[in-house]
């Protein structure tokens, strides 16, 4: 696997359908990268926490052009950032399920383990699923016309 | 760089070869030495006399392989800023005006070479040096869709409208319709086409996206006391920042001003550094890899807010003939030609000289934004010689 920094872990957990996160067990902060060293105050130690699979839509992006990605994604696909539950901001990536026209920044996302195919080698990746209830990004001017 | 070494390194000499994508007549290394030489002749130095080069965005051709056909003597600096993408574009002059100001080299080229026989398709090749398991497993492998995330979140959240790119890419075609050296020669920007063409990575269409050529750009860079004595006016580089804050970088999307095109900082320093503030910049060289992270870039450099940016990024401001600032003057890398924005410090160098396609009177100034979103991000700013 190609993660980056000190996120074996990470993909350890995803693997066996679980998320977690590194905390700095003398600071507390989450940590997202990974990082071997707490740089706000030294540490090197660090706990994985878990984390329920579920979040905020914080960006996303709607893939038209075939650019080469995993097969399974087909074309539309929309690629987001999701902001995870009570993990100090951080934001992990992945896909969301069905064509999802009318997601909007701020909408509730749980998401699941899927296997992705990359350059010959099985993945685990996040795919998440919008919330059926009113989304609570009608407050944001959505500004494109999609 | 502080303001005791600012402008005693200049620009004397500029090259640009460019052809469409795939349709370079040479392969990329034959290119880049004819960048070179014209560089040089432009200049009048001699090409011998070259002893540094410095490059960005993981150019493959190293400065020794280029000796024998530039007949150099010595080289004495070679280096290349980190970092895959065209962010590194403007850090480059910094290295070379280290390189002479130090008195480690005399005569420094900065430079870009891209042909697609050589080096495959350039977002690939700058995606190589990006892709990890977590940005692949959500079908991110293409600068246009990091991009559009990051977009995506300036239009919605910060609620930047949608016209303003079209504004920025309309000024583009404009000035790229007037430059006989710009892949748009004679085509102003077809609104409807732009507003309905494919769409790419929503929120970008076809003409939101630079799209590639093959080409090579060289800049010959001495101190600025030598360069008076070249044939060409001196255009002197007058600060230069590069780098990322704490918060943003390679942060697989964690970045914490996420849409913004990481330049704050980095601008603030040029600021400082040059004693300048935006209202004193007469013409901007503004990298845009995609339309909103050009806009973002302008906002990052004070230009304008996310509040007044309708205002600001309108047509008639952006256009050579009168604007109150100009952007993009040659076409930029929309509709001059994309090699990886060589042609944007390029541009910079000929519109303060008065040698563009689209001149602006009286202009001191110009900056040059490099490439927007990268993790690390640069900018530079030339000026004429005021001795």
């Amino acid at each position: 696997m190609k993660g980056i920094g000190a996120d074996e872990a990470y993909w350890q957990a995803l693997s066996a359908g679980e998320l977690k996160l590194p905390q700095c067990s003398a600071c507390g902060k989450t940590h997202w990268p990974a990082v071997w060293r707490c740089g706000e105050c030294g540490s090197w130690e660090h706990e994985w926490k878990s984390f329920e699979f579920s979040g905020t839509i914080f960006s996303w992006a709607r893939t038209w052009h075939e650019f080469g990605a995993a097969k399974e994604f087909g074309l539309p696909y929309v690629s987001v950032v999701v902001e995870i539950d009570n993990a100090n901001g951080r934001r992990l990536l992945g896909t969301i399920a069905g064509n999802a026209e009318n997601i909007r920044i701020g909408d509730r996302v749980r998401g699941e383990v899927i296997s992705v195919n990359i350059e010959d080698e099985v993945i685990p990746a996040l795919r998440w699923h919008l919330d059926d209830k009113p989304s609570t990004a009608t407050k944001f001017n959505s500004g494109a016309t999609l | 760089m502080n303001r005791a070494s600012q402008a005693k390194v200049a620009v004397a000499g500029v090259g640009l070869r460019q052809y469409k994508r795939g349709g370079a007549t040479l392969p990329e290394q034959g290119i880049l030495i004819r960048a070179i030489i014209d560089a040089c002749e432009d200049a009048g130095f001699n090409p011998a006399d070259v002893d540094g080069f410095v490059s960005y965005g993981d150019d493959k051709n190293e400065p020794v392989r280029l000796m024998p056909d530039l007949g150099t003597k010595e080289l004495r600096w070679n280096s290349q800023v980190w970092g895959g993408g065209g962010g590194g574009i403007a850090a480059a002059f910094g290295q070379a005006a280290a390189a002479i100001i130090s008195g480690q080299a005399n005569a420094v080229i900065v430079f870009r070479a891209l042909a697609q026989g050589n080096s495959g398709r350039m977002s690939a090749a700058v995606m190589r040096h990006h892709l990890n398991d977590h940005i692949m497993g959500a079908g991110l492998i293409a600068p246009a869709q990091i991009c559009a995330l990051r977009a995506q979140r300036m239009f919605e959240y910060h609620q930047v409208p949608h016209s303003v790119t079209e504004e920025l890419v309309k000024a583009s075609y404009y000035h790229g319709a007037k430059n006989p050296e710009a892949s748009s020669f004679g085509k102003e920007l077809d609104l409807e086409a732009y507003r309905t063409g494919r769409w790419v990575t929503e929120p970008f269409r076809l003409f939101d996206c630079s799209r590639e050529n093959d080409g090579a750009g060289a800049l010959l860079l001495v101190s600025t006391e030598q360069a008076r004595d070249l044939k060409k006016p001196p255009i002197t580089l007058l600060g230069v920042a590069n780098g990322a804050s704490q918060g943003w970088g390679d942060l697989i999307e964690n970045d914490t001003d996420y849409a913004s095109a990481g330049f704050k900082p980095v601008a603030d320093r040029l600021w400082e550094q040059t004693g300048l503030q935006p209202k004193d910049i007469d013409v901007v060289q503004l990298y845009e890899n995609f339309s909103a992270q050009g806009i973002a870039s302008l906002i990052d450099h004070g230009f304008c807010t996310y509040e007044n940016v309708a205002e600001f990024v309108k047509f008639e401001n952006l256009i050579a003939d009168g604007g109150k600032l100009p952007v993009n003057t040659s076409g930029g890398n929309f509709a001059q030609g994309f090699i990886h924005g060589i042609g944007t410090p390029i541009e910079a160098i000929r519109v303060l000289r008065g040698e563009s396609a689209n001149n602006v009177a009286n202009a001191k100034t110009c900056l040059l934004a490099g490439g927007p979103g990268a993790p690390t991000v640069s900018s530079a700013i030339f000026s004429v010689d005021d001795r």
